[in-house]
């Protein structure tokens, strides 16, 4: 029972982690139908601007998020404007924007790999490497500091979504765009706005994982798989749903782990993929959408 | 006078598709109720979009007041008092009535104006104020209907287009509707109602438009179009070998 509750501790402090990453993913879909697979690749970059600030700077990860936040938003929208503008309202919509997403996650990787090499990179902070005993329980103290910022950056999201007028326009747009679009909210802003608030999302993302876990370049298509199954599980565009499916999954990855050993954790994922797609598609919160 | 709503040649299609309206002319007059009708496919819903912002003119001026508003996008025209109510069911379904109704003012600054209106809505719809904390979604179809409906009243709008209100409504349910559209005239609003239901959307209305193949085909006071033999024949479907011809 003691194994089962440190097990279950272990993969709350990930969940809430990996809630912040999916949530980005989730909430792009959300308002513009994007499956941005290139969502993990951003999170990857922003560990670089993290570990370099870490290393250059001697700027702590959790305060890099002030200053990867912002940039990821600003790259977000010029990414928006730039080149999801052009096939809006184009025939094959959806599938344009896979290639596109995809093609992007291929130029942020080579670029990487272009400038900062292959290697594995993680910054160090002294957090990252100390834990405590909390009563019978290990706790390491790097995941519980990252798991309060991501529960203060989803309550702040939660919060702009539900109290301010743009936020409220956010939600109109994902539950009817049309419908937002007759009431006078001007869509493109609030789409422009969303992957900006997505990247920026993204970008805190990053910092975090770069002292949770060693990174490199190519390593953002294991995120952008588990990130995906969070967001299937839950319901995609469903930002509750996120929430859940990423608990429920770090903790069943948690177990597998401490039942079967670190090599099996990754294909939990891939299972609880498999399963939602078969038994209920739209995931636990998502509502059947017609693309 | 100035006439409310005027479009001058106007041409439109989807995409790269061919064209829905073909060099269409039309003059709205305000204070005056107007009915569409026609057969599938004719350019109705088109000829709404087209004014209302969501599709884009290929030819031709659309003249609110005398202004070009053509190709001006939806959250532009809302502020001349252009509205429109689309024919699929378009309320947000996880928010509930009152937010609806809010989400209609979104281009509304003043929130003494915004309670004012929603007060005047809710009064229109009795069955909406008992229902005001229930999810959108869970509505019946005729509710959600007074919802869109409402929604669009949030805005005060000077021409309000309804496109085929009754669809997938039962028919005392689509009666009520139609009582309530007839009531808009007393509100100093324009109607522009399409209707597939070619009787009932002109009783409701003071002059009727007859499209066809992305033209006017004929137009005229109500009244007159109902009594019109040929109308009759033709796109009001009275005449039961005549009715799959209209329908066609």
């Amino acid at each position: 029972m003691t194994d089962f509750m440190q097990v279950l501790i272990l993969g709350l402090l990930l969940g809430g982690v990996y809630a912040l990453m999916a949530s980005g993913l989730t909430l792009l879909f959300g308002v513009m139908r994007v499956v941005n697979l290139a969502h993990a690749a951003f999170m990857i970059l922003a560990a670089y601007i993290a570990f370099f600030a870490f290393e250059l700077l001697g700027v702590d990860p959790l305060l890099s998020i002030l200053i990867a936040m912002p940039i990821m938003f600003v790259l977000g929208i010029v990414i928006y404007a730039l080149l999801f503008r052009r096939i809006e309202g184009t025939p094959r919509y959806v599938e344009m924007t896979v290639l596109l997403t995809f093609g992007l996650a291929l130029v942020v990787e080579g670029m990487l790999t272009f400038f900062f090499t292959g290697i594995f990179r993680s910054t160090g902070p002294s957090y990252a490497r100390q834990s405590f005993f909390f009563g019978e329980f290990f706790v390491p103290k790097g995941q519980l500091l990252a798991l309060g910022v991501s529960i203060a950056l989803l309550s702040a999201l939660w919060a702009f979504l539900t109290f301010t007028k743009p936020g409220t326009a956010v939600r109109a747009t994902m539950q009817n765009r049309t419908a937002a679009e007759i009431v006078g909210v001007n869509v493109r802003r609030i789409s422009a706005m969303s992957f900006g608030i997505g990247m920026a999302l993204a970008g805190a993302a990053g910092s975090l994982l770069s002292f949770l876990f060693p990174f490199f370049p190519s390593r953002h298509w294991q995120w952008v798989a588990i990130l995906l199954s969070l967001i299937v599980l839950g319901g995609m565009g469903s930002l509750k749903g996120a929430v859940i499916g990423a608990l429920i999954l770090a903790v069943a990855s948690a177990l597998m782990t401490h039942r079967f050993g670190p090599s099996w954790s990754p294909i939990t994922f891939y299972v609880a993929l498999f399963l939602v797609l078969m038994v209920r598609p739209q995931g636990l919160f998502g509502k059947v959408v017609r693309i | 006078m100035t006439p409310l709503l005027q479009l001058q040649d106007l041409t439109a299609g989807y995409g790269a598709g061919p064209d829905i309206l073909n060099t269409i002319n039309l003059t709205i007059e305000s204070g005056r109720s107007y009915c569409i009708i026609g057969p599938n496919g004719a350019g109705k819903s088109t000829l709404l979009k087209v004014v209302c912002g969501i599709l884009k003119p290929r030819a031709g001026e659309v003249l609110f007041r005398g202004n070009p508003v053509g190709g001006l996008r939806p959250d532009q025209l809302l502020g001349t008092g252009i509205c429109y109510v689309p024919q699929e069911r378009t309320v947000f379904p996880a928010m509930n009535v009152r937010e609806n109704l809010i989400m209609g003012a979104y281009s509304v600054r003043n929130r003494a104006t915004v309670q004012e209106r929603m007060a005047r809505v809710l009064e229109m719809f009795p069955i909406l104020e008992e229902r005001t904390n229930q999810l959108a979604g869970t509505l019946s179809g005729g509710e959600q209907q007074m919802v869109t409906l409402g929604r669009a009243l949030m805005v005060n709008p000077v021409l309000l287009m309804i496109d085929e209100p009754s669809l997938g409504l039962a028919p005392q349910v689509a009666d009520q509707i139609f009582a309530t559209i007839g009531d808009l005239g007393r509100l100093d609003i324009t109607v522009l109602l399409v209707e597939q239901n070619a009787h009932k959307g002109l009783q409701c209305a003071d002059w009727g438009i007859v499209l066809d193949l992305g033209t006017t085909r004929f137009e005229g006071p109500a009244d007159g179009l109902l009594q019109d033999p040929r109308i009759r024949d033709l796109y009001l479907g009275t005449r039961r070998g005549e009715v799959k011809e209209a329908d066609r």
